[in-house]
C-alpha cells in the first residue's frame, strides 16, 4: 500500500498541469475519476491511456515528438472537472482534453472547452448526445462503448433470437437517468415481440442488499433478466437471484470488469454483451496490452481496453496533425478519421463531420463455458449501423 | 453505540471503520492466501488494534473538549479513511469470499425461503455478539466500569477507574464489532467504497431503539430493516433509502429518546 501511495504522490508532483509542458511535445489534458465512485471504470481507462502513451513515447512518440498527458483527478465531481477544464484550456500548449469520468462532469468540461475551442474526447463514460449523427458538435468526440438505447435493442433482439415462444422478461436498472431510460426503452422495444415484461426494478445507487429486488423478479416468474446499469447493480441483482434459487438467464452490459467477473461467477446463465473484445480472444493486441500493463497499474490488465482504444484513436489523429500542433488542427484531424482497432472491437472507428461516435456498432455476447472452464464467445459480432 | 454509551461521542466514522476492516481482510487474504482462517482472524484482531490506536493517537486528545468537537473529529476521520482506502485499494469491487477460496451457498430455509451461508452466519454472529456484550456489561469488571464511566465519568474517575483505558477499550470493542460486520457484509456481497452507507444506516437503527441500549439496537434494527424492505416491495424502491430516516423522524417526534432510551440521555445529545 505504501508503494501505491508513493506512486500517487509521485504522479501528483510530476503530472500536475502546473508543470511546464515541453514545447516539442503534443500536450493532452486528462480529467478523470481516479479516486471517486467510478474509479474502477474511469481510473482504469485513464491508466490505459497513460500506459499507452508511456509505451509510445519510449518508442519515439508520434512524428518524432513525445506525447505529454497531464492528469488531474476529478473524482467524478462536476466542480472539480470544471476546475480541471479551466486549468487545461488556459494552458496554451495543450491541444486536446480527454474526459474519463461520469457523465455528470461533462457539462462544465464542455462549457470550458468550447469557450477556448479545445476538442474533447470522452473515453470512459456514456457518450454525450452531441457526438451522435446527424449533427455532431465539431469539438466533441467519443470512443467509449456505451449507447444505452442501441445496447438494449441488441440485447432484446438477442434474447428473442435465443428463446422460442413467449418469455417473461425482468428489467433491472440503477436509479440514475441514463440507466432507467435505457430500461424503459427496452420495455418499449420489447412490445410486439412476444415478450412479456414482468417488471422493472430500479435500485438507488447506494443499495447494498439486492435481495428484495431479486425476490420481486423471481416471484414474477422472469425467464430472462436484462440489466443495463453500473456493474454493481447488474451483478449483485444476478447473485441475489441465484441465492434465491432462480434458474433463468441474465444478460447485462459488459463493462471493463466483466471478464474478471465472468471468471469469478462461473455461471453459464450469466451473459454479458459488449462492444469490446475480451482478452479471452487472445489476439496479439491483447498480449501487447498485458505486457505493457505489467507493474504499471493497480487494475487487472483486462480493465484497460477502453483507455487503450481511446489512446489508439488519439495517436491516429495526432499523426495527421502537422507540426506545430494546435487545437484547431487536432479537431480538424478528428473530424475525418478512420482507426483500425486491431481486433479490440468488431470494426474500425470511423468519424466524419456529422458523426463523432462511430458509423457501425458491433456487439458480442460472452459467457462462461463450464466444460472448458473459461470465458467464451456465445454470439459473434453483430453489426448495428449508427444513423 | 458502545462508544456513545461510554463517552457520549457519536462516532460518525463507523461506516468507514467497518470498511477498513474488510479492506484489511483483502490484503491479508492476498498475503496469507493459503490460510483463510488466519486471514480472517488477523483482520478481526487488526480492527481491534485500529480502535485502540485511534483512541490513543486521536480521540484521547479530545478528552475534556466539547462533545460536538469530538464528533466533528470523527467526521474528519471518516473522510480521511475513505481517501486512504481509495488510494490503497482503488474503487474496484473485491470479493473476499472467493479470494478465501470459500463458496457462499444458498441454504433453503423452508417455505420457499432461502438465505446465503454468510447471511445466516451474520445472524448467528449478531446473536453471539449481543449475548457476549450483554454478559460483558452485566457480569465483568470492565463492563461495569464502562457503564460507570458512561453514567458519571467524574465520579468514576474519583473511584479509581482509569478513564482513558475505559474509553480506549470502548473504541477497540466498537471497531472490532463494526469490523466484524464489515467483514461479513464483504463476504456476502462483495466490497467497494459504498459500504460506508451501511454504517450511516446504523444510526437510525440505534436512535430508534434508544441510544446506549443494547436491546434497543436490536429492536431498532429490525424496525428500520423491515420498513426498508416493505417500502421496496409495496411503495417504490427509490424511497427505500430515505425510509430509515423517515422512521427516525417519526420516532423523534413521538419519543425522542427512542424505544428503550431514557429522557436523560437525549438531553445530553
Amino acid at each position: 500500500m505504501r508503494k501505491m501511495i508513493a506512486g500517487y504522490l509521485i504522479a501528483c508532483t510530476t503530472l500536475v498541469p502546473g508543470a511546464a509542458a515541453a514545447a516539442d511535445a503534443y500536450v493532452l489534458g486528462l480529467t478523470g475519476d481516479m479516486t471517486g465512485r467510478d474509479s474502477a471504470n474511469s481510473g482504469a481507462a485513464a491508466d490505459g491511456i497513460r500506459i499507452y502513451f508511456e509505451r509510445l513515447n519510449a518508442k519515439g512518440g508520434i512524428n518524432g515528438r513525445k506525447v505529454e498527458v497531464l492528469m488531474r483527478d476529478n473524482q467524478s465531481e462536476p466542480s472539480r472537472a470544471a476546475t480541471d477544464a479551466q486549468v487545461f484550456v488556459n494552458n496554451d500548449d495543450l491541444q486536446l482534453i480527454i474526459s474519463a469520468s461520469l457523465s455528470s462532469t461533462y457539462a462544465p468540461t464542455i462549457a470550458e472547452a468550447k469557450r477556448k475551442g479545445v476538442p474533447i474526447l470522452f473515453s470512459a463514460g456514456v457518450c454525450p448526445t452531441d457526438v451522435f449523427p446527424p449533427k455532431a458538435d465539431p469539438l466533441l468526440f467519443c470512443t467509449s462503448g456505451y449507447a444505452a438505447e442501441k445496447d438494449v435493442e441488441f440485447a432484446v433482439d438477442y434474447m428473442r433470437k435465443m428463446t422460442s415462444g413467449q418469455f417473461k422478461l425482468g428489467l433491472v436498472s440503477m436509479a440514475i437517468p441514463i440507466s432507467r431510460g435505457g430500461m424503459e426503452h427496452a420495455a418499449k422495444y420489447s412490445a410486439g415481440k412476444n415478450i412479456q415484461v414482468i417488471g422493472h426494478e430500479s435500485a438507488p445507487p447506494p443499495t447494498v442488499n439486492y435481495a428484495p429486488y431479486a425476490t420481486k423478479l423471481k416471484d414474477a416468474g422472469a425467464d430472462w433478466v436484462l440489466s443495463w446499469a453500473p456493474w454493481v447493480t447488474q451483478v449483485k441483482t444476478f447473485e441475489a437471484l441465484r441465492q434465491q434459487g432462480w434458474s433463468g438467464r441474465f444478460i447485462s452490459y459488459g463493462h471493463n470488469v466483466a471478464e474478471e467477473e465472468l471468471k469469478r461467477i462461473k455461471d453459464p446463465g450469466f451473459l454479458v454483451f459488449t462492444t469490446n473484445a475480451m482478452f479471452s480472444d487472445n489476439q496479439p493486441i491483447h498480449g501487447e496490452i498485458q505486457a505493457a500493463a505489467a507493474g504499471k497499474t493497480k487494475y487487472p490488465y483486462t480493465y484497460l481496453n477502453e483507455g487503450w482504444i481511446a489512446a489508439t484513436v488519439i495517436e491516429a489523429a495526432l499523426k495527421k496533425v502537422a507540426w506545430p500542433p494546435s487545437r484547431a488542427k487536432v479537431a480538424e484531424a478528428m473530424n475525418a478519421l478512420t482507426v483500425d482497432l486491431s481486433g479490440l472491437r468488431g470494426g474500425a472507428i470511423v468519424w466524419s463531420g456529422q458523426n463523432h461516435y462511430r458509423q457501425d456498432l458491433y456487439y458480442r455476447v460472452y459467457g462462461w463455458d463450464g466444460a472448458t472452464n473459461r470465458v467464451k464467445t456465445v454470439a459473434d459480432w453483430v453489426n448495428k449501423p449508427v444513423n | 453505540m458502545l462508544i456513545y454509551r461510554v463517552s457520549r461521542v457519536l462516532n460518525l466514522a463507523h461506516g468507514e471503520l467497518m470498511m477498513l476492516a474488510a479492506y484489511i481482510l483483502i490484503s491479508l487474504t492476498t498475503l496469507l492466501g493459503s490460510h483463510p482462517v488466519g486471514a480472517l482472524a488477523g483482520a478481526v484482531a487488526l480492527s481491534l488494534l485500529v480502535g485502540l490506536v485511534l483512541y490513543v493517537v486521536l480521540m484521547r486528545r479530545m478528552t475534556g473538549e466539547l462533545v460536538i468537537a469530538a464528533v466533528l473529529v470523527t467526521i474528519a476521520l471518516g473522510i480521511l479513511l475513505r481517501g486512504v482506502m481509495v488510494l490503497g485499494w482503488t474503487g474496484r469491487t473485491y470479493h473476499p469470499m472467493q479470494q478465501l477460496g470459500w463458496e457462499n451457498k444458498a441454504i433453503a430455509l423452508g417455505g420457499g425461503m432461502t438465505a446465503s451461508t454468510v447471511a445466516l452466519a451474520t445472524v448467528g454472529m449478531a446473536v453471539l455478539l449481543y449475548c457476549g456484550l450483554f454478559a460483558f456489561f452485566q457480569f465483568t469488571q470492565w463492563g461495569v466500569r464502562m457503564r460507570a464511566v458512561g453514567e458519571n465519568p467524574l465520579l468514576a474517575s474519583q473511584r479509581g477507574i482509569a478513564l482513558h483505558a475505559t474509553y480506549a477499550l470502548a473504541w477497540a470493542l466498537a471497531t472490532l464489532t463494526g469490523g466484524l460486520a464489515g467483514i461479513l457484509i464483504a463476504l456476502d456481497s462483495g466490497l467497494d467504497t459504498t459500504m460506508a452507507v451501511v454504517g450511516l444506516k446504523a444510526f437510525p437503527a440505534a436512535l430508534v431503539g434508544g441510544l446506549g441500549s443494547l436491546r434497543g439496537a436490536v429492536v431498532g434494527s429490525m424496525i428500520v430493516a423491515a420498513a426498508e424492505v416493505l417500502a421496496i416491495h409495496y411503495i417504490d424502491p427509490l424511497v427505500s433509502d430515505v425510509v430509515p430516516f423517515v422512521v427516525l423522524i417519526v420516532m423523534l417526534l413521538i419519543r425522542p429518546w427512542g424505544l428503550f432510551g431514557t429522557e436523560e440521555e437525549i438531553e445530553r445529545v
